[in-house]
């Protein structure tokens, strides 16, 4: 905790500097991990080029997030027998995330991928690639990729090899699915994700700003629910962090714990925490100057039990980064809490928002009993200097269930692997201007806390009775599927297998406002990957 | 045990024919017998008397389990099936379990698989395959053009190919002709001739000519098993939209099937049972050929003269195949697990179970009748 009083704080701003002392040491380190790539990768790749700036068959002609390139040195290890220390493998991951990786934008739109937040549909994917490309795993995995034609084509080579039965499958055997890879999509995937682009290189020349320092941070873990805190990060290498975080939750309990963090391509940003006991694996992205880290965080165990996480880098100045909650029903007195930090001056929520009461206050947090008047929507918020925005609204008009999709999976019991659960979250809106509910207008006021519920999908799930096998879902929005294996009191010996909705009922009033999502409750997955 | 299984191989099921039997090797006692055969992991192809439902010998098959694809000689003693991811082709003489016949398509640079594709010569010496050869550089695979591969049965333990023509690429099961042609169901159903390698159309499916408003067919043979009727079948599924809005609620959906006369190599095409639900695998009565039987998650009967599905059983779990006795009073439904469900095939009616030692997965059943 070194880091987390004023003093230190104010010595870590001179950031920039520490950023080009970083620069300095780079080409040390590429020659320790071209030497890897020499005693290790080249007794099946070649190397051509000049010493200074060498190539490197089918290695130097792609770029990937840390996460690709994590995937493919473990087929490299598990199927081509590439013989590799551990802390060899996690230096050229470092190398070639930083020297061939993924400019910030170039990710963007995907980063649920590297979030692991796979209870999503996907959506952009071009369809015709998505058909040919993305039945087996998601259109981010290669989206996330920027690669020559030729390497595009050589993939298209290693499904083929390495995974014969592609062209036989449903949706590839109605096609001439190998002829339409090699000679149509690799040439599509060439152009819209091709190896050398503006975004990279303007990215490689960058400064970067080093990530150490004190970062303010709101969140959310299932189960345990929203929370504030502050993270230390104190510098252990070049790209390396000690983390110290300590918070509370909404409830008033506290947080605390530890950890270190990696940061690959100037930006990705991947720790791993032990909170309270749990391990915790953190996948954020900086924006470019460096200042704000944006993610999600998730247990280490199970991936898909997370929720959203924030920092904002204290650099003296006044700042809210969050108001909790989000939204003031019209009338009400409500208590607010604005978390911030170097919270100074004068109070004000906005228009036709009288603070009551001022219940605590400290430069990091301030508590507030609040009621609102007047029309529906967005109010300024501000503490000082510091701004923030908060939603009014008269009535809940909808309520949206994240995840809308889920997959979940069977386990447990006599099985190998563990149950696949899916945490639930509700997020209210009001009906907007118009008047109407479901419209581009709706007002979104953000999570609100809901009674969950399930109920089967429809009349065939219904018979089957799938929300009597299939799992259950508890106050906390957390749905945990049935056990694995037949199940002899189902029609056939089903599995514990069933379509779902999954109902959030949310309070408003007087009023009870519902929102539906789908939930798919499938069998085992015995398939491990880095990336979906 | 040893004596019994003695007993049924010669197909002997009373125990009056029995006594004959062992008194001299009568010659009225000697029917055709049939067999049926199926692989189950680990990997062991088992040889089931048909008219006791009872296991008469298992032979291990060298390697880990391919897809439990198997092709029989044309008198029916010896059994070929894809093994070791179905790189490697073995034989057997089914009346011993000795191995006669061993390929092994693969070397260490090159990766040959075969999808589902064996058979045997019209005159019982030559073995094809279609293989689907990888080339492995060191640091990336090459995908080469499929061939149909000829091996002669008599090189044994350690054949090695003999001819090749290019052929398409997505061939699964393969069949021969009694003019000797070889059957590929692929995209479309085609027939190559493995002295020439020159190929012709047998049915047009991807490139059919049924007018826009039919669905493209989904065509996939993953078993065929017509030997009680000596034919092949192509399955397929397509829908026949009733305008150009393509609206798929609407549509008439159908199964298909391109069937070629394994007797003339001619084939039918009829899209003739409504799709009421999955069928993995169909099969033809020998006695009538409008009477088809498929199975899935049901054991079904259709008559496609009429469109009519005649009787659905229910089956207790997924069985992806089927095949019939030959005086056609019997199916077998197998694949998947370890149990095959046998159902008299008037009504459709469960009338016993075969246990075997290990599931089935996606293996052939197939009937072999030996002749005496
Ligand atoms: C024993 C041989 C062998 C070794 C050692 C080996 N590779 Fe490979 N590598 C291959 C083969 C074969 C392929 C093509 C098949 C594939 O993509 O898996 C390949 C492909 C690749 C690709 C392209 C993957 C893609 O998605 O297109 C990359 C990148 C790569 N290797 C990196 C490495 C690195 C880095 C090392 C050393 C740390 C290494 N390999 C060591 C055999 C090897
Ligand atoms: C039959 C299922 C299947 C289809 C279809 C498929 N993939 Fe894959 N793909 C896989 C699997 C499995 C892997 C994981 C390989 C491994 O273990 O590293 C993979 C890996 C990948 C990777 C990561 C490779 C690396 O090391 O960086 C990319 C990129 C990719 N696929 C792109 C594509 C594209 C583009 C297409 C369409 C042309 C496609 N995939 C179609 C199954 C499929």
């Amino acid at each position: 905790m070194a880091l987390s009083n004023n003093n230190s704080k104010r010595a870590l701003l001179s950031t920039g500097v520490l950023a080009l002392a970083g620069l300095a040491s780079t080409p040390l380190l590429a020659q320790d991990a071209q030497q890897i790539i020499r005693d290790r990768c080249l007794a099946c790749h070649t190397e051509s080029g000049t010493a200074e700036a060498p190539s490197f068959s089918r290695i130097s002609e792609q770029r990937k997030t840390p996460e690709g390139w994590h995937m493919t040195l473990n087929r490299m290890i598990h199927l081509r027998n590439l013989q590799i220390s551990t802390e060899e493998k996690r230096a050229l991951v470092k190398y070639l995330a930083d020297t061939q990786g993924l400019a910030p934008e170039e990710t963007e739109g995907y980063r649920y991928l590297l979030e692991q937040d796979t209870n999503i549909v996907e959506t952009g994917i071009e369809p015709g690639t998505a058909e040919m490309c993305a039945r087996c795993h998601s259109g981010a995995r290669f989206s996330l990729q920027r690669r020559t034609e030729q390497e595009w084509k050589y993939l298209v080579d290693f499904h083929m090899g390495q995974f014969p039965t592609t062209e036989f499958h449903s949706l590839a055997r109605d096609r001439q699915w190998f002829d339409i890879a090699r000679n149509d999509t690799a040439v599509k995937l060439a152009e819209q994700f091709p190896f050398e682009t503006n975004a990279w290189s303007n990215w490689k020349a960058a400064d970067k700003s080093d990530l150490m320092g004190r970062w303010r941070v709101t969140g959310f873990i299932p189960g345990k629910g929203e929370f504030d805190a502050w993270m230390s990060a104190a510098k252990t290498g070049e790209g390396k962090y000690d983390l110290d975080i300590e918070g509370t939750y909404a409830d008033g309990s506290k947080l605390a714990g530890k950890g270190n963090a990696t940061v690959y391509t100037g930006f990705e940003w991947r720790a791993s925490l032990t909170i309270d006991g749990v391990k915790m694996r953190q996948v954020m992205a900086a924006d470019k100057a460096g200042n704000n880290l944006e993610g999600r965080m998730f247990l280490a165990a199970e991936r898909e039990i997370g929720g959203d996480l924030m920092a904002v880098r204290d650099q003296g100045a006044a700042d809210i980064v969050a108001v909790q909650p989000s939204y003031l029903r019209s009338g009400v007195s409500t208590e607010l809490t604005l978390v911030g930090q170097n919270l100074d001056g004068e109070i004000n929520l906005g228009e036709g928002v009288a603070v009551e009461k001022v219940v605590s206050r400290s430069k990091d947090r301030i508590t507030v009993i609040a009621k609102a008047n007047g029309a529906e929507g967005m109010r300024s918020v501000s503490v000082g200097k510091a701004n923030a925005e908060l939603a009014v609204y008269s009535e809940l008009a909808r309520v949206e269930v994240q995840p809308a999709n889920a997959v979940t999976r069977n386990g447990g019991a006599d099985s190998a692997m563990a149950k696949v659960r899916a945490n639930y979250r509700a997020v209210g809106y009001s009906a907007g201007a118009d008047g109407e509910a479901g419209t581009d207008d709706d007002l979104r006021l953000g999570y609100m806390p809901a009674q969950w519920s399930i109920k089967p999908a429809d009349e065939v799930a219904a018979h089957d009775k799938d929300d009597k096998y299939a799992g259950m879902i508890n106050a906390a929005g957390i749905f945990t599927p049935g056990d694995a294996g037949p199940n002899p009191a189902r029609k056939m010996s089903a599995n514990n297998v069933g379509r779902l909705a999954v109902v959030a009922s949310v309070k408003d009033g007087d009023t009870t406002v519902e929102g539906e999502g789908s939930m798919l409750v499938a069998v085992q997955d015995f398939v491990r990957r880095v990336l979906d | 045990m040893k004596l019994t299984n003695t007993f049924k191989s010669a197909g002997l099921a009373g125990s009056l024919v029995m006594g004959a039997a062992l008194s001299a090797v009568a010659p009225y006692a000697m029917a055709d017998q049939e067999y049926l055969l199926t692989v189950t992991r680990p990997n062991q192809l088992h040889v089931i008397d048909m008219s006791t439902n009872e296991i008469a010998r298992t032979c291990d098959i060298p390697g880990p389990f391919g897809t439990g694809s198997i092709a029989m000689s044309p008198d029916n003693t010896h059994a070929y099936v894809l093994s070791n991811g179905t790189k490697d082709i073995y034989g057997f003489d089914i009346r011993n379990c000795d191995m006669t016949f061993k390929a092994e398509q693969s070397s260490p640079t090159l990766q040959v698989i075969s999808m589902q594709s064996i058979t045997v010569s019209a005159d019982g010496t030559e073995l094809y395959t279609v293989q689907n050869p990888v080339k492995k550089h060191r640091d990336r695979f090459e995908v080469m053009q499929p061939r149909l591969a000829v091996f002669n049965i008599e090189d044994g333990m350690n054949a090695k190919v003999v001819r090749t023509f290019p052929v398409d690429r997505r061939i699964t099961k393969i069949a021969t002709t009694a003019q000797n042609e070889v059957i590929l169901g692929g995209a479309d159903l085609k027939a190559i001739n493995p002295e020439t390698g020159d190929i012709r159309m047998v049915s047009k499916l991807a490139n059919w000519e049924k007018g826009p408003l039919w669905l493209p067919p989904d065509a996939f043979a993953m078993h065929s098993q017509g030997e009680q009727a000596n034919e092949y079948i192509m399955p397929y599924v397509t829908a026949k939209f009733d305008s150009e809005e393509w609206n798929f609620e609407t549509a008439e959906w159908w199964w298909g099937m391109s069937r070629v006369d394994l007797e003339t190599g001619e084939a039918e095409r009829v899209e003739t049972i409504p799709f009421e639900f999955i069928i993995f695998n169909f099969i033809t009565d020998p006695r009538d050929s409008n009477i088809l039987y498929g199975s899935f998650n049901t054991l079904s009967k259709h008559d496609i003269s009429k469109n009519e599905t005649l009787a659905v059983h229910e089956l207790g779990h997924t069985y992806y195949d089927l095949n019939i006795s030959g005086d056609g009073k019997t199916i077998y439904v197998g694949g998947t697990s370890s149990d095959i469900s046998v159902h008299d095939s008037e009504t459709l009616d469960k009338i016993g179970s075969i246990q075997l030692t290990g599931d089935m997965s996606t293996s052939d059943l197939r009937v072999a009748t030996i002749k005496d």
